[in-house]
């Protein structure tokens, strides 16, 4: 089990870069924000393995708070990106720019 | 104290408090207050009705009273032992310094937001509901004292502040305010929350004294883990961007100014003092030990901060835009704190941030007085012969833009004399030096501002009647109301500038009111 280790801190670091890399290029707030959601779920699943790997409940306890945060936020963020799209634009965050000087 | 514990333990037993120690609930007593305040004013909205209504604003002005009443009461007793919840929270000076600040802000932007809601018309009980459930944030983060209560801190801290942000929902520009700040708000969170899951793996702790007495042990033996170091940086750069630190700071400008003014007023302000308090505890503190590894870095983007946020801010048009710019410069000043680390680094960044919550709530609330309906009165050209129209307010906001500048007399003064100089005790010229060169820089647009208040002519006063016409079609009759108060702001208001710009002189001339308060004050730590 111990060899598995290495393996899950790769896996979850190699997610946490798709999901910074899609924040940085992709457009859509939506993809943005699901992209979001890969970069908190890749710190879930490292919080999970230094969990068992030091054999303490800290991580586990903190992946579960991760997650309702992550619920929450997703509420927020839908129902702005809602509104946006209510308001009639289009969903795109090179448009969402009406302040840049 | 002890009528407390007995009252909970013969509590019924479906009592859910009954299994907590009463230490532990006196310890966070502030938050519980605002936490209830929360629950109070969101029922009281459905109570009274919307328009025109004070309840709740006086509402949400007596549970911050209460919140602040009970820290003061803490600091005056001063526990021993002012760590509770088996180690997760300490009430201990510094939170409660932070607190005060953090609530007496809060307080000055409850007093000035009915007149301006009703301007912009949007009167919504849920935002007092929503102010309070972000100051319950900064008040967990200010004595968190372990990594899971920090996080949810700073969530509890951002998730209303996003909303409020886009509080104007038919307004573009706060949606895409609030949008912005979401997104990046979101991404830092990411970026804390892998930083954090790295330090506790390499250290088996989610408590800050307990990862502290970790590194302590491996900074003795001069082991550097590649892992904790990567947790450490990507906690600095979650927190930078938190604290609008350059190169981490590009969502301020465009959602300082398309957020309302009140809440781009209680933003710069409290979410700064509280993100810093966490900043200067979890590296002044928890991270001591490593400060070899991290002190250049932290140095390094407190003087791109400083650089970036003078420079730009010189070409700015709009003073919203422009004071976001200069939180990045001031961000830039208090990191020096969090760069020097000891305890006289530590105090006068909270002095620096006391003095910036008078001096920059000031200057903020000139622009929530003078917005209008529909928008906020912020352009360089709005603002032209203010000095002939509003001598009082003109006069002020010098007194305000003076004092982040930094000028004798003024609080801001003393706030940057005691940053740079305890760099300098600290080895750290560069720091200081930086700072004052950048200081120099930013009196050529804080000057402009002043310059264009005193020079030039009021803005057509036609164009402000077919404004309010517009809106009289519009708008139902709240639109005549609205005519009145877009002079003077209404007397609170008006009291609440004239307090933080005679806060900001008396502070200026007599330093040590505040800095009486600060000596001694070290992160209670173990």
């Amino acid at each position: 089990m111990t060899g598995l280790f290495p393996g899950f801190l790769i896996l979850s670091a190699g997610l946490f870069s798709v999901g910074a890399v899609g924040v940085l290029v992709r457009r859509n707030p939506l993809v943005v924000f699901m992209s979001i959601e890969l970069m908190l779920n890749a710190a879930n699943l490292a919080l999970i393995t230094f969990a068992r790997y030091t054999q303490t409940m800290a991580g586990q306890v903190f992946a579960l708070f991760v997650i309702a945060v992550a619920a929450s936020e997703v509420v927020v963020g839908l129902a702005l990106i809602t509104g946006v799209y209510r308001s009639g634009r289009r969903l795109d965050l090179d448009e969402l720019s009406e302040m840049s000087e | 104290m002890a009528e407390f514990s007995a009252f909970l333990s013969s509590a019924p037993p479906w009592f859910p408090l009954r299994f907590v120690p009463a230490r532990d609930l006196l310890g966070v007593l502030p938050i519980l207050i605002v936490g209830a305040g929360v629950v109070l004013v969101l029922l009281a909205d459905l109570a009274v009705p919307r328009r025109g209504n004070r309840v709740l604003p006086a509402l949400t002005g007596i549970v911050l009273l209460g919140a602040l009443g009970t820290a003061v009461g803490q600091w005056v007793v001063n526990a021993a032992h002012p760590i509770v919840f088996n180690g997760a929270y300490a009430n201990d000076r510094f939170a409660l310094f932070a607190d005060f600040v953090v609530l007496l802000t809060t307080l000055a932007v409850v007093v000035l937001s009915p007149g301006y809601l009703r301007r912009r018309g949007m009167e919504e009980g849920e935002y007092y509901m929503l102010l309070l459930a972000s100051v319950a944030g900064m008040l967990v983060l200010d004595g968190a004292l372990n990594l899971i209560v920090v996080f949810l801190g700073i969530e509890l801290l951002s998730i209303p502040l996003y909303v409020l942000a886009g509080f104007a929902r038919d307004d573009p520009l706060p949606q895409e305010a609030a949008m912005k700040y979401l997104l990046l708000g979101g991404f830092a969170s990411g970026f804390l929350v892998y930083g954090m899951a790295l330090i506790y793996g390499e250290t088996g702790h989610t408590g800050l004294v307990a990862i502290h007495n970790v590194l302590t042990q491996t900074a003795l033996r001069q082991q550097f883990d590649p892992l904790l170091l990567a947790g450490i940086a990507l906690l600095a750069v979650g927190l930078a961007f938190k604290v609008s630190a350059a190169p981490f700071h590009w969502w301020t400008p465009d959602v300082y100014q398309g957020s309302p003014a009140v809440v781009t007023t209680f933003m710069s302000v409290a979410t700064k003092v509280a993100a810093f308090a966490v900043f200067l505890r979890l590296f002044s503190a928890t991270l001591a030990p490593y400060r070899s590894e991290w002190q250049v870095p932290i140095a390094v983007v407190a003087i791109i901060s400083m650089v970036f946020g003078n420079v730009v801010a010189v070409a700015q048009t709009s003073v919203k835009r422009l004071l976001a710019y200069s939180g990045i410069a001031q961000a830039g000043y208090i990191m020096i704190g969090v760069a020097v680390g000891r305890p006289d680094g530590t105090q006068a960044a909270l002095y620096y941030l006391a003095a910036y919550a008078f001096m920059n709530t000031g200057a903020f609330a000139v622009i929530t007085i003078l917005s209008r309906r529909g928008e906020d009165c912020d352009r360089f050209s709005q603002l032209s012969g203010l000095a002939r129209r509003q001598p009082l307010l003109a006069g002020l906001m010098s007194v305000f833009m003076l004092s982040l500048a930094g000028f004798p007399l003024t609080v801001g003064f003393f706030g940057k004399f005691f940053l740079f100089s305890a760099a300098i005790h600290d080895g750290q010229l560069p720091l200081a030096i930086w700072g004052i060169l950048t200081s120099a820089v930013s009196l050529i647009y804080y000057l402009r501002v002043i310059l264009i208040m005193f020079s030039g002519v009021p803005e057509v006063e036609h164009e402000e009647d077919e404004t309010l016409h517009l809106a009289g079609v519009t708008m139902d009759g709240s639109a005549v109301a609205a005519r009145a108060p877009a002079a003077t702001g209404g007397m609170p208001a008006t009291a609440v500038i004239l307090l933080a710009g005679v806060g900001t002189l008396v502070l200026g001339i007599f330093p040590a009111l505040i800095y009486t308060l600060l000596q001694g004050i070290s992160v209670v730590h173990g």
